[in-house]
C-alpha cells in the first residue's frame, strides 16, 4: 500500500520484571490496509496490540499514531483517538443484550451530561436515537440482527466474537487492533469472520491489525505482514514477499530452505 | 378507477392510492425499526422507478429479471417493470450459485436487479453486461459503478407515465433449473387479480388485515395470494428484517394474514416442539389434555390460557385470522397441532404449470399461453 503510514511503531521495548517481551520492534502501518502480526506464541504479539492501545507502556520507543508522536500511549486517549480493540478471551458484558453491549461501544461519542442522560432532557432523547441508529448500522453490517435482544452469555462463541466486533466497529475507530478474531472457529466460522474483516476494512476504509495463527487467514486477507518470533520482528513486508523470507520459514518449520 | 375494474397491478395501485394514498401500504423492518410507506409515496416510488426504467430503454414486453431475497425494492421494481408492460422475471434467491448463474446466462436479459454484491457477483460469472444492472444492498458495491437501486428510485416520476401493463399480458414469470434443464412459468395480471379476488372473498380480507411476506419473493404463491389481495385489498403488507429474523418480526408484528408452505409451517412447528416439554413426560401428558379442544369449558379454557395463548404469541400466530398454506399439505401432526391452536391452515393450490425453456428470451412481449422463441 502506497498510502501515507497511519500507525508508526519504532524502537519499542518492553520487559516485564527483567524478561525481555518485546526487543527494538519497528514498522508502519499504512493508512487503509490490512496488516497482520504473525509468529509462534510467545513472541510478542499480543504485548505489542497492548503497547499500541496504551494497555502497557513500552519501556524505549516511539509510537506515532495520525500523525501524533508519543513517547507512550494511553487507553483512554487511544480510545479517543480513534483506537478500537477486541480481546483474545472475548471481553463482552455477558449479562447484557447484543444491543447493548454494542451501545457500550458508542459511549466516547456522546456529548451529553450524566445529569441530561440520568432524565433524559436536553440533547439525551436525541443522542440516544442517534447511537442506536449507529449501533443498528453496525448490528447490520455484521449481521447480528437475529441475535440483538440476545443475552451475549447465551450466544455461541462464534457470534460472542463477532458481537466483540460489532463493539469494537460502533466506535468507528480508525485504527481496529484485532487479537485472534478467529481463534476457536470452525472452517465456515472463519471464513465469515475474515469477509467481515475485509468488508470492514474497503467500506469504512478502517486500518487493521490483527493478530492471527491461520496463516491461510492471514496470507488471503492481509496486505502487509509482520513476523514476530521471540520479541523480535523477523519479517516484513508483502505476504508474499514473507512468504518467501528465508529467516521466516525457518522460524516456522525450524529449517532454512536448499540453496537455489 | 373502482378497485374491480382494473386489470393489471399497477392498475390496482394506482387505484389504492387515489383512494387511501395517507393509509400505510407498507412496512419493512430496517435498522431494528418499522419503516413505513403510504400507498401515495409507494405509487410515487413506483413512478420514479417506471421513469428511470424507461429512461434506460425498457419498453413494453422487456423483461426485468429480480435475483432478490424478499424486501420491499424487489417488490417495487417488479410493480416498475409492469408499469411499462414488461414481465418480472423471478429467480430464487436460495437456489445454488450454479443453478442461478446457468438461468441468468439462459435469460439473458438486458434488464437485472440484483440484490447485493453476491448477486451481481452472479450476474457477472454469467458472462452478462445488461443494459442496466442496479442492486440495493450497497455493501461492497458503492465505488463498483454499478447502479443503486436509490438512485432510481430518486428520479422524479413522470406526471403523464401511461401504465402500459394489460390483464392478458405476463406479469410475472417464475425460472428453475430441474435436472440440468431451464424450466419457467407465468402468470397474467388477469390470472393474478381472478386470484386475488377469489382469496379475498373467501377468506373474507379487509384493508384492515397484516400480512407478512416472509416467503422467497421467487414464489408463485406469494404472487397470487399476498401481492394480488394486497393491491386489491388495500392491506399492510410488511416485509421482515432479513430471512433470519423472520421468526422474531412475526412475533413482533403479530400478522393476520399468514402465507405459508410445508416447510415454513413445519418450521414453526418444529419451534414449537422444542418450547414444549418431552413426549411421554407427565407435563407433556398434561398439556397435551389441556390442548385437546373435544373437552369441556374448563380444559378449554386451561388449554387456551396456558397454553394456546402463550403458544400462539411465541410463534407469532396471536392474531393470526388467515392462516395460508401452499403447495404440499401439512403431515398429520402438524396438521392437528395448528387446529389444535386454533390457527389450522387453510390449503391452496401452488398450481405452477412448469414448462421447458426452449431458450425463450425474455426480451419479447408475450402475452399470457404465448411462447416465443428466440
Amino acid at each position: 500500500m502506497s498510502n501515507p503510514p497511519l500507525l508508526e511503531l519504532e524502537g519499542i521495548n518492553l520487559s516485564f520484571k527483567g524478561v525481555k517481551a518485546i526487543s527494538d520492534i519497528g514498522f508502519r502501518v499504512a493508512e487503509g490496509e490490512i496488516c497482520a502480526l504473525i509468529g509462534p506464541n510467545g513472541a510478542g504479539k499480543s504485548s505489542l496490540l497492548n503497547i499500541i492501545n496504551g494497555v502497557y507502556q513500552a519501556q524505549q520507543g516511539r509510537i506515532r499514531f495520525a500523525g501524533q508522536e508519543r513517547r507512550a500511549m494511553q487507553p483512554h486517549a487511544a480510545a479517543l483517538g480513534g483506537i478500537a480493540r477486541t480481546f483474545q478471551n472475548i471481553a463482552l458484558f455477558k449479562g447484557m443484550s447484543v444491543l447493548d453491549n454494542v451501545l457500550t461501544g458508542r459511549n466516547l461519542k456522546r456529548r451529553s451530561s450524566w445529569l441530561e442522560q440520568a432524565l433524559r432532557i436536553g440533547r439525551a432523547p436525541a443522542e440516544d436515537d442517534r447511537q442506536r441508529a449507529a449501533a443498528e448500522r453496525v448490528i447490520e453490517f455484521l449481521r447480528i440482527q437475529p441475535w440483538r435482544d440476545e443475552i451475549v452469555g447465551t450466544l455461541p462463541y462464534g457470534l460472542q466474537k463477532r458481537v466483540e466486533l460489532a463493539r469494537a466497529l460502533a466506535a468507528e475507530p480508525r485504527l481496529l487492533l484485532l487479537d485472534e478474531p478467529m481463534a476457536g472457529m470452525n472452517a465456515q466460522e472463519k471464513r465469515e469472520m475474515s469477509r467481515f474483516i475485509v468488508e470492514i476494512n474497503r467500506e469504512f476504509g478502517t486500518t487493521v491489525v490483527l493478530i492471527e495463527h491461520d496463516i491461510g487467514v492471514v496470507m488471503g486477507i492481509s496486505h502487509h505482514v509482520v513476523v514476530l518470533d521471540y520479541g523480535r520482528k523477523i519479517g516484513d513486508g508483502t505476504p508474499e514477499q514473507v512468504r518467501h523470507d528465508p529467516e521466516v520459514i525457518a522460524a516456522y518449520l525450524g529449517t532454512r530452505p536448499a540453496a537455489a | 378507477m373502482h378497485e374491480d375494474l382494473a386489470d393489471n397491478l399497477p392498475a390496482s395501485l394506482l387505484a389504492r392510492a387515489r383512494q387511501r394514498g395517507g393509509d400505510v401500504a407498507l412496512r419493512h423492518k430496517h435498522l431494528g425499526l418499522w419503516q413505513q410507506r403510504s400507498w401515495k409515496q409507494l405509487l410515487a416510488e413506483v413512478q420514479g422507478l417506471a421513469t428511470s426504467l424507461r429512461a434506460a430503454g425498457f419498453a413494453l414486453g422487456d423483461s426485468l429479471v429480480i435475483l432478490s431475497r424478499p424486501r420491499p425494492e424487489a417488490l417495487l421494481v417488479s410493480l416498475a417493470a409492469q408499469w411499462l408492460g414488461g414481465v418480472a422475471a423471478l429467480l430464487d434467491p436460495l437456489a445454488a450459485s450454479d443453478e442461478q448463474v446457468a438461468l441468468l446466462r439462459e435469460l439473458a436479459s438486458d434488464f437485472v436487479f440484483a440484490e447485493g454484491q453476491e448477486e451481481v457477483e452472479r450476474v457477472r460469472q454469467a458472462g452478462l453486461s445488461p443494459r442496466l444492472l442496479f442492486y440495493a444492498d450497497a455493501r461492497g458495491l458503492s465505488a463498483s459503478g454499478v447502479q443503486s437501486y436509490a438512485s432510481l428510485a430518486a428520479t422524479p416520476a413522470q406526471d403523464d407515465l401511461p401504465i402500459q401493463a394489460r390483464g392478458e399480458l405476463t406479469a410475472f414469470s417464475f425460472h428453475r433449473l430441474e435436472a440440468g434443464q431451464a424450466q419457467q412459468h407465468w402468470l397474467s395480471h388477469a390470472q393474478l387479480l381472478g386470484e386475488g379476488r377469489r382469496l379475498i372473498e373467501q377468506e373474507r380480507l379487509s384493508a384492515n388485515e397484516e400480512a407478512l411476506a416472509a416467503r422467497t419473493f421467487a414464489a408463485s404463491g406469494q404472487a397470487r395470494y399476498l401481492l394480488a389481495p394486497w393491491l386489491l385489498a388495500g392491506f399492510r403488507l410488511n416485509f421482515p428484517e432479513s430471512l433470519a429474523t423472520r421468526d422474531n418480526d412475526r412475533r413482533e408484528l403479530g400478522p393476520t394474514l399468514v402465507l405459508g408452505t410445508h416447510d415454513s409451517y413445519g418450521r414453526l412447528y418444529a419451534l414449537a416442539q422444542q418450547r414444549l416439554p418431552l413426549p411421554g413426560s407427565l407435563l407433556r401428558r398434561w398439556l397435551d389434555w389441556a390442548l385437546d379442544s373435544r373437552g369441556g369449558v374448563l380444559r378449554n379454557s386451561l388449554g387456551h390460557w396456558l397454553l394456546r395463548r402463550p403458544l400462539r404469541d411465541v410463534l407469532g400466530l396471536s392474531r393470526t385470522r388467515v392462516p395460508l398454506l401452499v403447495g404440499e399439505a401439512l403431515p398429520v401432526e402438524s396438521q392437528t397441532f395448528f387446529a389444535a391452536l386454533g390457527v389450522a391452515p387453510r390449503a391452496w393450490p401452488e398450481a405452477a404449470q412448469w414448462q421447458a425453456a426452449q431458450r425463450l428470451r425474455p426480451s419479447t412481449a408475450w402475452p399470457q399461453g404465448q411462447v416465443q422463441p428466440a
